[in-house]
């Protein structure tokens, strides 16, 4: 998970902008829990309707070949966003995950 | 007593309440659509005791948002008045998901009925419910079922028949967002109480409440609750700047939060989470190598399934159609009515039998496609194709209808209803008729041979396909970057655990999408046989530039041996009828476009012949073969061929194959367009973009074939 940390103290020594990780950063296998989905973003609701709300605990299960998009699991669920919808979702890596 | 009931049938997508409608109703549904969108609308009916109950199956949601399609119809729905009572599956393996969507219907204050469903196996993963606590809490009957076993609802229909008879005392759910928002929506829905709506009376101020502050689309649009906009405005402004709650999403996090509470109470889980089979194969399935490879053998046993499998059953519905064509006529003289009699057995019987000879592949077809949706696999494809597809403007539920565009169109836009956005969809069903249709193989099977060397043939064939894909591709990417522009909806898959399709619900949908095609054939087919019967036969020519029945007579009456007699008589008879086409409505209408088609080089024959193909493609050959007399013609045709190669060059074959791959489809596709489009404008467009792309290719091809002299000459 070095690769991980490595990321995420870099991204933490920039300035107060993009200093956040998000779930479109996130390699398969790591377990987060969403710190914030930005205001604005939109379809913000329809995520939260599926349970994308701030304090959730989400799994990256897998990205889809040719890139595009992320295969999460979320309450029990397997969904698949867009990497571009991803990273408007702010999260937290839950310390060393288990890969 | 109240004798009459509608149930209003609610759920998550993939939770198994279509597997609970098909066991409650059985064969005695109807499928329709809503009207202006496309989603399907079900319903259907089932007694229960001596109660006549009518059960709405709405469209699989997780929210009352309006934030889809899907969703608004649901609103909609519940909206009106008139619903006894919701009857809300639950996926009792996801309890906390599900139950979201139930706390959000409550609040409509209509009897709640629960289902936990899949229950078996919710058991199997270490889930135990508190049903007494649930019923309390949601104020509502909780029973648990097996939608996918028979029997398995049977609790279902005790419970029900009992809530029905004292729906009056039913309870009333625990639900409360905490003191501060509680406060905003009191007030809202005061407001809301004064203005005293009379459409929504029956509907609690609350609900319209709750949905005003988190602005949710319908209701916002409502224009009786107009002034009530500047109360929902401040609260939600004093939300924020007293308690830091941003509205919009506060109430879902609320709503989950109120769920967690409840399934800490009433839910436990025996055993720890253990990776469940479904996730072992998804790490084959989608795997970032073996995920595509995967896909497209399916794909191609779909195909086989589809179009080996079902070939002995298209032969005998072929043989019963000509057969039936043959019985009539032998039971009915040629003096009675002969022309009524050659409208039964040459029109309707061909026409449409050669339309329901289609039959058994769209049986198969759907067949194998409500397999893959239906066990979950439909959308792992999705998954897997979308970054390809996306490079093009569409997406991964687009691939599977495109692929199917080469068997045949008609199926393959009804296939596109897996596809959530409606802009994707639109697309996919507008580039759709270049793939190249199976119909289109007789017409390419007839030129082919005649202008082309063997060692070409294959080639020119490949070709003819892959300028229908590239068409296809860039006119997806050019649709996507004009007409339908602008940020693509927010795209959100589920990808549902995989489940063994039952076979009831495989036999139904093959039902419906059979019924369906069967009603197209009974109609459309019906209708277009008849005019093309009709041009093909009115005026009939009286008086010909030789006397043919004398001729034949001197002829048979001639010592030649018998071979010669039959040749001669035949090439006669053809050479009438050749004369009588020409006369014929279709053989005016032909020659009067002659001077529009001439600069793609296409004669009045051809052009006759692309005009009879939209009634279906594999017309064209019939029709070329009747109008160079060869009578009845197939795509195997020598004579018919003879004729092509003396009076077309080879660029005038390709240009007559490029044109029908391009042009207008039949018209089983246009209605197909309209009906799933919704729009006859859009058909309209397509059909007359379709013809400028096909005349303007085709005149750019042959006009440079000219000018550098490709193919003028035979290549041999």
């Amino acid at each position: 998970m070095g690769d991980l940390s490595k990321k995420a103290s870099a991204a933490e020594g920039n300035t107060e902008k993009n200093s956040e990780l998000t779930l479109a950063e996130l390699p398969v296998g790591t377990t987060a829990t969403i710190v914030k989905v930005l205001p604005g973003t939109r379809g913000r609701k329809k995520f939260a309707d599926v349970g994308l709300v701030a304090g959730t605990e989400l799994l990256i299960e897998a990205h889809a070949p040719f890139g595009g998009l992320i295969r999460v699991k979320v309450m029990e669920t397997s969904m698949a966003l867009h990497r571009d919808d991803a990273a408007n979702i702010v999260i937290q890596p839950e310390g060393e995950s288990d890969k | 007593m109240k004798k009459n009931f509608r149930i209003a049938l609610a759920g998550n997508p993939n939770c198994g309440k279509t597997s609970i409608f098909n066991m409650l109703t059985g064969a005695r549904q109807h499928v329709g659509n809503y009207p202006g969108v496309t989603v399907e609308s079900k319903s259907g009916h089932f007694t229960l005791g001596d109660m006549e109950i009518e059960l709405i199956d709405l469209p699989g949601v997780y929210s009352l948002s309006s934030s889809s399609p899907e969703e608004e119809v649901v609103f909609q729905e519940l909206t009106k008045p008139g619903i006894d009572l919701i009857l809300n599956v639950v996926d009792s393996t996801i309890p906390r998901r599900s139950l979201y969507l139930t706390t959000q219907l409550a609040e409509l204050h209509i009897p709640m009925f629960l289902a936990f469903n899949m229950s078996d196996d919710a058991k199997k993963k270490g889930f135990k419910f508190d049903i007494a606590k649930l019923e309390k809490y949601f104020g509502s009957p909780v029973v648990q079922t097996v939608g996918s076993r028979s029997g398995g609802i049977r609790p279902l229909l005790d419970r029900l028949a009992k809530t029905l008879t004292e729906l009056e005392d039913h309870g009333v759910p625990m639900l409360t967002y905490g003191a501060d928002i509680d406060d905003a929506i009191n007030a809202v829905s005061e407001k809301i109480d004064a203005v005293s709506c009379a459409r929504y009376a029956h509907v609690p101020a609350r609900f319209f409440a709750v949905k005003l502050l988190e602005h949710d689309n319908c209701v916002m649009n409502i224009p009786e609750f107009k002034c009530v906009h500047g109360e929902v405005e401040e609260q939600i402004k004093h939300l924020w700047d007293k308690h830091a709650i941003n509205a919009d999403t506060f109430m879902a996090d609320c709503r989950y939060a109120m769920l967690a509470g409840a399934c800490r109470d009433a839910i436990s889980m025996t055993q720890e989470r253990r990776r469940e089979i479904s996730d072992k194969i998804d790490i084959v399935v989608t795997n970032k190598f073996l995920g595509l490879p995967l896909f497209l053998l399916i794909i191609y046993l779909t195909f086989y399934f589809t179009f080996t499998c079902a070939e002995p059953l298209m032969g005998w519905i072929e043989s019963f159609f000509s057969w039936l064509a043959d019985f009539i006529k032998s039971l009915w003289s040629p003096e009675q009515l002969p022309l009524l009699r050659s409208l039964v057995t040459d029109g309707i019987i061909a026409g449409v039998g050669g339309v329901i000879v289609f039959l058994p592949n769209i049986l198969f077809l759907f067949f194998a496609i409500a397999i893959l949706e239906d066990s979950g696999y439909m959308a792992r494809a999705a998954f897997v194709m979308d970054g390809i597809m996306r490079k093009f403007g569409l997406q991964g539920r687009s691939f599977v209808p495109l692929v199917l565009g080469f068997g045949c169109t008609v199926p393959a836009i009804m296939a596109t209803r897996t596809i959530e956005s409606y802009r994707d969809r639109a697309v996919t069903i507008m580039v759709l008729p270049l793939m190249s249709c199976g119909a289109r193989l007789p017409i390419y099977a007839l030129i082919i041979p005649a202008f082309f060397a063997q060692k070409y043939q294959a080639t020119v064939m490949w070709s003819i396909y892959l300028i229908g894909v590239i068409f296809a591709l860039v006119a997806a990417k050019l649709m996507k970057n004009t007409l339908f522009k602008g940020e693509g909806e927010v795209y959100l898959m589920e990808l549902p655990p995989y489940r063994l399709p039952t076979v009831k619900s495989l036999m139904l949908h093959m039902w419906d999408r059979g019924r369906m095609y069967l009603h197209k054939a009974g109609t459309i087919i019906l209708l277009t046989s008849i005019i093309l019967f009709i041009c093909n036969t009115f005026p009939v020519k009286k008086n010909f530039s030789q006397d043919y029945e004398a001729k034949i007579t001197q002829i048979q009456n001639s010592k030649e041996s018998k071979e010669i007699i039959e040749e001669k008589v035949s090439s006669l008879e053809n050479a009438r009828q050749a004369e009588l086409m020409a006369y014929t409505l279709s053989g005016r209408i032909g020659r009067a476009l002659e001077p529009v088609f001439r600069p793609i080089g296409f004669d009045w024959k051809v052009t006759t012949a692309c005009i009879a193909a939209l009634a279906a493609k594999e017309i064209f050959v019939t029709q070329l073969g009747i109008l160079y007399a060869e009578g009845e013609t197939d795509e195997n045709s020598v004579p018919l061929r003879r004729h092509l190669v003396q009076n077309y060059t080879p660029l005038q074959g390709f240009c007559i194959m490029l044109f029908c791959l391009l042009s207008i489809p039949c018209l089983a596709t246009l209605a197909i367009t309209r009906r799933e489009l919704n729009s006859w404008k859009m058909t309209i467009c397509e059909g007359a973009g379709l013809f400028c792309l096909a005349y303007v290719t085709t005149f750019i091809v042959y006009q440079a074939g000219l000018f550098l002299k490709i193919g003028t000459s035979f290549l041999m």
